[in-house]
């Protein structure tokens, strides 16, 4: 039995620290505001705070803290990316990742299991070992393995996949991770504001203020605020925010739909991953299956469900573990996913000065959380681009030098 | 034994004259057909059904409704499975989910003592420090998370999934859905009445039952609904949700159908709430409709002296149902102003006696209900707990308030409010195709619902005509219908709001507390209502508790999202039957006989090699192509035709390089880039006249390519013609110095240079069929790719056969061609390029004619051109090379850094050495140092980059009249 | 499942359509790099009634769509002439 829980079961609840103070009126001026309280923002919120002193910071969220993609997503951490720029910073972030159930201390059930990613064929086998060779190259543990070591690791898989698309091999990621999506937004939060940062719920901001080519202030539905920086941390909202300040973006918004299964007694230890199928399922720690496939067919700024989505899901997870046939769906949900042309998310510095883009997160956005938060927080404080996110500025495509992430076309959870 | 069978009730779902065997935790035990798992084992005596998922507390029926998540069970074929609403089947074999050893003595029941040490969220607060420890402790939390066990040997059950059209579906089939059927029905729609019981009527078979003027009404519209051939009623079948443009899966007994409907009805009714209170999760306590269900359709009577919580008229008419049925009801305890005095002195003058200001405090009893203490309560809820009594009794009915089954409405843009009178949520705003109907919109009384349902319908009439809608005459009732405040602490807590997932009161509070204080937040920390049963029994309670938290309206404090499934569906009834269509070209089976190794290419499967072993049939097959003749299926090509006066304008502004200028007759080789610039595909278009052009494309993107020119087509202007004959016409390639001596027999032209030329096309007779033969030089040697309709083909592709067999003719997969074109130094868009790669990088600036005033692509490569910083080169190995070659995707490394990957490598037979292609950094591209591949095992392997093409620089061996390759 | 109204063979289900994406005119001669990456890449991202290409696979016709991208709804279907434009030629 745990001291903490030892404690507070002998002591009553009544001790225990609120997470979040009780939220109040909003300032007439803040150093820097955040728009969106999620995990992002909040990440930010808290390393600007930490790391660079900052702490006359408002995070305005339209919602709830964590309500958007932050809690929509299926919780899987990983670097095995395929370019060197995209492994260098999402393994920034799993090592971030690794301690900060300790830093914020909130336990975020931070749990190493294993990631696979299934191919199919000898096109999909080659994009594997492409990223192997790219992670290994930078310290990642990434490996290109055979059928049968899927096998020994994922009880049940049918290696034939009901003779349509057999099992050639996987990419195996070691430090592959799922970790409580919420509780990363609620951990972050509580340090921000433990610094004195002001989170502000159900504030949605309607417009932003510049004069003379750079930002002086948002106004809110709670009324208009001064600031010196504003940092867009929005995900599938981004197109709404960037139209206030008229900046062109490349970003789409696609739906992005998971599912979940009643609890079962955990059969499942790592994540499966497969492009081909276009399924991703992993097993939480409450004994749900977490599912999710490819965004949605066509571009919608809309959080509603499809039923062709579990229909097609369910399809091809069960070519794939067959025995999760009779296993049932109990819940499915959509998120807003901010997508790319080259599958990179856009970062730092934008051409309107004090205006800060943290966007295009596509399908991969809660594994970047802790370095989003720390790179854009540094970025903020100096004015310029973290060097870890240099390549994925705001002009890239201005200029035609798009991130090379897209060469492993597969589901990219 | 407080459960036993009741007298035969008029309208229960059993069959009393034949018995079922079951086992139940290796016990043998009996039910009647229509007996669900439950209701036998509750009519065996069983009373204890299940623990609850954290604390393993004693659990029992509840609501007989599909909400008993409490009482799940396993058996050898399903797990989770519903034992108040899952029918026993002669010979099954039940057991209990998430007990260790036997229900009785599960060996984590004392899980409940330590619960003051479990508080709500207590995972995010411990077992994280330090870190190292934290996998031991998850190993721990992990054995005990999930319900029941999944079998590895289960196999998918997967069924046809149907398509239902109708004009109105009507959803529930109680009495308002009952009218709203006949109703929609008379007014000449097409209707489909859905309902998850067996049998139809709703609540007019368990909460209306005896009551005379409803019995009336019951038999008369089921009768008629029955009768009425514009009605088509569907039992047992659930609505999941509701999708866009009223899209709505029904889960049947025979397996999902999927309904369009114009209109949909929502009779779907409301579901009973739970009060709560000390012990309020102990076997015996139940919700007062639950009982009467039990009673009504199993012909169980579940006490033998119960007390009745009662808020409303529902929760007296119950106790005077149990009653009748031989229940003594000790008491009947009611608060709030649902029960009045005339209520109130009808029971007592029946004999029972009735606490009216009071409450049920707690309950006790271990593992089933022994008694329970009541106490008077004020207006606000305040329980006054000292001065209670207690009374002794086995079981509980609680009636205290109801919420809507509203989950439908809400998917389909519907909004609810707190009704104060009624203390339930109410539908507030709803789509004019999309309406409550009954109980779910407030109309309590059988007159009500009745009056409702005929509006309701009245006015999705009106919408789906396309005429005016009236305005809603409201029927909603006036008089309460529950508590507001049906909640009781405890110094000793154990008051549970949700017993999915053991949330009691304190720990909604404590949540609070910490800040998680709007009713999302809340739901996420507590994990309110994220159970199997969505917090179906759990949402508005807890709702109830934030709003007085926080001091606030219901309204203003909000509601979860209620979110597909009603009902959790499995996986194989979502999957429907396996449809995985593949694509055959016409000699598939000629492939199959001949032992080929097929690869996937998109949809298609290719051989891709002849024989048993990899190796030597590929090296075989190049050898062969290379010095007699080889035979390769190339029916996976997109073939697109191009007709119509624009139809040069058309691939000019489609394609990199110039087409409009390609003489009659002549092929030239086709690139296709995007908006950016990025390679997308590549092909040949040949001239078979000023206004028609054929165009191949890459296997995996013909279809794209041929949605490309269709719309361009469009977008521009032109006027062409493109179609898309990739099904229609098979195509194969002989090649080889031997293919014109093979060929030649069979076509009914001169092969000549001068007659068909290198990079020549024409329409000719092939074995006396139509085909079009194609000077294509992919694989470096004199080849003919012939084009021509499945049937023909397959002709053409035997007489080769016989015609090559003097010269040794075999056919060649796809490896062997990938090792060829190779040698040839020709890329394979998709392998040597990636998803940015620009011809620039591929090496292909003589493809983008820049010249061209436009083409799709262009401004972006008149920026591009020269600014690459990578470039495709080409490379060997040294002829001694040993050991395993690099793979393809293995990494060029320059100076300790990545500069670039191999796209290509095989060992060319002909060159007698290891031959490849890579995308290297431009800088080593354009110097002459020796390129560094790191292979396995991180051995570093040495090439060098060449400039000239690996086989043939000048194409020599493609020329037909060549002497030498055509001996 | 969505339906959309086929100008040609009437309701039929979203399955049967691909999305092509917003309407977008290329810029034609010579243009800056930043009109060109303008046009290659960015995007009306954020939530506005759009005209779009759909493809109809049964009938393999394309069709420009008014649509709103935040309450789904279809509001016109626009004559292609309506988004043509020439391309200059040799």
């Amino acid at each position: 039995m745990p001291l903490r829980l030892l404690k507070q079961g002998l002591l009553g609840g009544e001790r225990e620290p609120r997470f979040f103070p009780e939220q109040g009126e909003l300032r007439d001026r803040y150093d820097v505001v955040i728009i969106g309280g999620g995990g992002h923002g909040l990440a930010c919120a808290h390393y600007l705070a930490k790391e660079h002193g900052i702490t006359n910071v408002a995070v305005l969220e339209q919602g709830y803290l964590g309500g958007g993609n932050t809690g929509r997503n299926t919780t899987i951490i990983r670097s095995n990316y395929l370019t060197p720029e995209g492994v260098r910073f999402y393994d920034a972030s799993l090592q971030l990742f690794k301690g900060l159930s300790e830093e914020l201390d909130i336990n975020l059930f931070y749990s190493t299991r294993g990631h696979y990613t299934l191919a199919h064929s000898d096109e999909a086998l080659r994009t594997m070992r492409w990223r192997a060779e790219v992670n290994r190259h930078h310290g990642v543990d990434s490996r290109v393995v055979g059928p049968e070591a899927v096998a020994a690791d994922v009880p049940g898989i049918d290696l034939e996949c009901g003779g349509n698309h057999p099992v050639m091999g996987a990419l195996y990621h070691a430090p592959g991770a799922v970790a409580r999506h919420d509780a990363v937004a609620w951990g972050y939060g509580r340090a921000a504001a433990s610094r004195g940062v002001e989170i502000h719920q159900q504030t949605r901001v309607t417009g932003i203020r510049t004069a003379g080519g750079r930002v002086t202030g948002v106004n809110t539905d709670r009324g208009a605020v001064d600031c010196d920086a504003v940092v867009s941390m929005v995900a599938g909202s981004t197109p709404r925010i960037t139209a206030m300040v008229d900046l062109p973006t490349p970003i789409e918004i696609y739906p992005l739909q998971a599912c979940v299964t009643e609890p079962v007694k955990p059969f499942l230890d790592t994540i499966v991953v497969s492009g081909s199928l276009h399924v991703y399922v992993s097993q939480s720690s409450r004994g749900e299956l977490v599912m999710g496939a490819a965004v949605d067919p066509y571009s919608l700024h809309s959080t509603r469900s499809s039923f062709e989505f579990v229909e097609g899901l369910a399809d091809r997870l069960i070519d794939l573990l067959p025995f999760t046939a009779r296993l049932r769906v109990n819940r499915q949900w959509a998120g807003m996913s901010d997508l790319t042309p080259d599958f990179a998310p856009i970062m730092g510095t934008t051409p309107l000065d004090g205006f800060y883009l943290d966007a295009g997160w596509g399908t991969w956005g809660f594994k970047a959380t802790p370095i989003s938060g720390q790179t854009m927080a540094a970025t903020v404080a100096a004015g310029r681009n973290h060097e870890l996110i240099e390549p994925f500025r705001f002009d890239r495509f201005a200029d035609f030098q798009l991130v090379g992430e897209k060469g492993a076309a597969s589901v990219g959870h | 034994m407080p459960f036993r069978r009741s007298e035969a009730g008029p309208r229960e779902w059993i069959d009393r004259s034949r018995t079922l065997s079951f086992t139940f935790e290796g016990r043998p035990c009996t039910a009647h057909p229509g007996d669900t798992i439950t209701s036998a084992l509750l009519a065996s005596g069983v009373s204890l059904l299940g623990r609850s998922f954290k604390y393993h507390r004693p659990r029992g029926a509840v609501s007989l409704a599909n909400h008993d998540v409490n009482a799940l069970f396993a058996t050898d074929a399903d797990t989770n499975v519903r034992g108040d609403v899952t029918p026993v089947t002669d010979g099954m074999v039940a057991d209990p989910v998430n007990v260790r050893g036997s229900l009785e003595k599960d060996a984590d029941r004392h899980m409940d003592r330590f619960g003051r040490f479990l508080p709500v969220g207590f995972y995010y607060k411990a077992f994280h420090r330090p870190r190292a420890l934290f996998p031991f402790w998850e190993r721990i939390i992990r054995r005990r998370a999930g319900l029941g066990r999944v079998d590895t040997a289960w196999t998918p059950r997967r069924r046809a999934k149907r398509y239902g059209y109708c004009d109105v579906l009507v959803i529930g089939a109680g009495p308002a859905g009952l009218r709203a059927a006949l109703d929609a029905a008379d007014a000449g729609f097409d209707v489909l009445l859905a309902d998850e019981n067996p049998r139809i009527g709703g609540s007019l078979d368990y909460q209306w039952l005896g009551d005379a003027i409803a019995d009336t009404q019951r038999d008369d519209l089921v009768a008629r609904v029955l009768g009425h051939p514009g009605v088509t009623v569907q039992t047992s079948t659930v609505a999941l949700g509701s999708y866009t443009d009223h899209w709505i899966p029904l889960a049947a007994p025979e397996g999902i159908i999927k309904v369009r409907a114009r209109g949909v009805v929502l009779a779907t009714g409301v579901l009973e709430q739970p009060a709560v209170f000390h012990n309020n999760d102990l076997p015996g306590v139940m919700l007062a409709s639950g009982a009467q269900r039990l009673l009504h359709r199993f012909g169980v009577l579940p006490f033998e002296r119960a007390v009745v919580q009662a808020a409303n008229g529902e929760g007296l008419v119950a106790a005077e149902q149990m009653a009748a049925a031989g229940v003594t009801v000790a008491a009947v305890v009611a608060h709030g102003p649902g029960v009045t005095e005339a209520d109130a002195r009808r029971l007592t003058d029946a004999g029972i006696p009735v606490y009216r200001g009071w409450t049920v405090y707690a309950a006790h009893g271990s593992d089933a209900v022994s008694g329970v203490t009541i106490a008077p309560v004020d207006e606000a809820g305040n329980c006054d707990a000292d001065s209670g009594e207690t009374i002794h009794c086995d079981g509980v009915l609680m009636s205290v308030g109801w919420a809507p089954a509203g989950h439908l409405l809400y998917q389909s843009g519907g909004t609810f409010r707190y009704d104060d009178t009624l203390a339930m949520p109410v539908p507030a705003d709803w789509p004019s195709t999309v309406v409550p109907a009954g109980r779910v919109n407030g109309a309590f009384t059988l007159g009500q619902q009745l009056a409702d349902a005929g509006d309701a319908v009245r006015r999705l009439t009106a919408a789906l005509r396309g005429e005016p809608v009236p305005p809603v005459v409201p029927q909603r009732d006036t008089v309460p219908h529950g508590s507001q405040w049906p909640i009781v602490p405890h110094p000793k807590d154990r008051n549970f709001v949700d017993f999915d997932e053991d949330l009691q009161l304190k720990d909604l509070e404590q949540a609070a507390r910490e800040g998680f204080d709007n009713i999302e937040l809340l739901k996420r920390f507590s994990t309110v209502g994220m159970g199997p049963s969505q917090g179906k029994h759990a949402n508005l309670n807890a709702i109830r508790i934030l709003a007085r938290l926080r001091d606030q309206g219901i309204d203003a404090t909000g509601t979860t999202t209620a979110r597909p499934m009603y009902y959790p569906v499995r996986l194989e009834d979502l999957a429907g039957r396996r449809m995985r269509p593949e694509r055959e070209t016409p000699m598939q089976d000629w492939h199959r006989e001949r032992g080929a190794t097929f690869m996937e290419a998109g949809e298609w499967r290719r051989p891709a090699y002849y024989g048993a072993d990899a190796a030597s049939a590929i090296a075989d097959e190049v050898a062969m192509v290379r010095n007699g003749v080889g035979l390769i299926d190339v029916s996976t090509l997109g073939k697109l035709e191009v007709f119509g006066p624009d139809a040069a304008t058309l691939l000019d502004g489609a394609y990199t390089m110039r087409k409009g200028n390609i003489r009659l007759g002549l092929t030239r080789y086709a690139l296709m880039v995007d908006d950016a610039g990025i390679i997308v595909d590549d092909g040949v278009a040949g001239r078979l006249a000023d206004d028609h052009f054929y165009l191949s494309a890459t296997s995996g993107h013909a279809e794209a390519t041929y949605q490309t020119l269709t719309r361009k087509a469009l977008e521009w202007g032109l006027d062409v013609h493109v179609v898309n004959r990739t099904g229609q016409l098979g195509a194969l390639n002989v090649v080889g110095p031997m293919s014109r001596r093979v060929l030649e027999p069979l076509v009914d032209m001169d092969l000549s240079e001068a007659s068909l030329p290198r990079l020549g096309i024409c329409d000719t007779r092939v074995c006396g069929h139509w085909a079009r033969l194609v000077r294509v030089g992919f694989v470096g040697e004199l080849g003919y790719e012939i084009h021509a309709t499945p049937a023909a083909l397959t002709t053409i592709w035997h007489a080769l056969l016989d015609a090559g067999a003097a010269h040794g003719i075999r056919p060649f997969g796809v490896e062997a061609q990938r090792v060829l074109r190779l040698e040839k130094g020709h890329i394979i868009v998709g392998q040597d390029t990636d998803g940015l790669t620009n011809p620039f990088e591929a090496a292909m600036p003589w493809a983008v004619h820049l010249k061209k005033p436009f083409f799709i692509g262009r401004p972006a490569l008149a920026h591009l051109k020269g600014q690459e910083q990578r470039r495709l080169v080409r490379f060997v190995l040294p002829p001694d090379h040993a050991g395993p070659l690099p793979r393809e995707c293995h990494l060029v490394i320059r100076n300790g850094d990545i500069a670039g990957r191999v796209t290509s490598i095989a060992r060319s037979p002909t060159r007698g050495q290891p031959i490849g292609l890579a995308m290297v950094d431009r800088a080593l591209a354009d110097s002459d140092e020796p390129l560094t591949i790191r292979a396995d095992d991180d051995v570093l392997v040495r090439g060098e980059m060449i400039a000239e093409t690996f086989y043939d620089p000048d194409g020599v061996r493609q020329d037909a009249d060549n002497p030498e390759a055509t001996p | 499942m969505k339906v959309i109204d086929c100008p040609v063979i009437g309701t039929r289900p979203l399955s049967e359509f691909v999305y092509g994406g917003e309407v977008r005119r290329p810029p034609m001669d010579a243009a800056e790099l930043s009109a060109v990456a303008d046009h290659a890449f960015n995007r009306s991202g954020a939530p506005t009634l759009l005209r779009e290409w759909w493809f109809h696979r049964p009938t393999s016709r394309w069709f420009v769509l008014e649509r709103d991208t935040l309450s789904d709804r279809i509001e016109r279907v626009v004559p292609p002439e309506e988004v043509a434009y020439a391309i200059p030629t040799l």
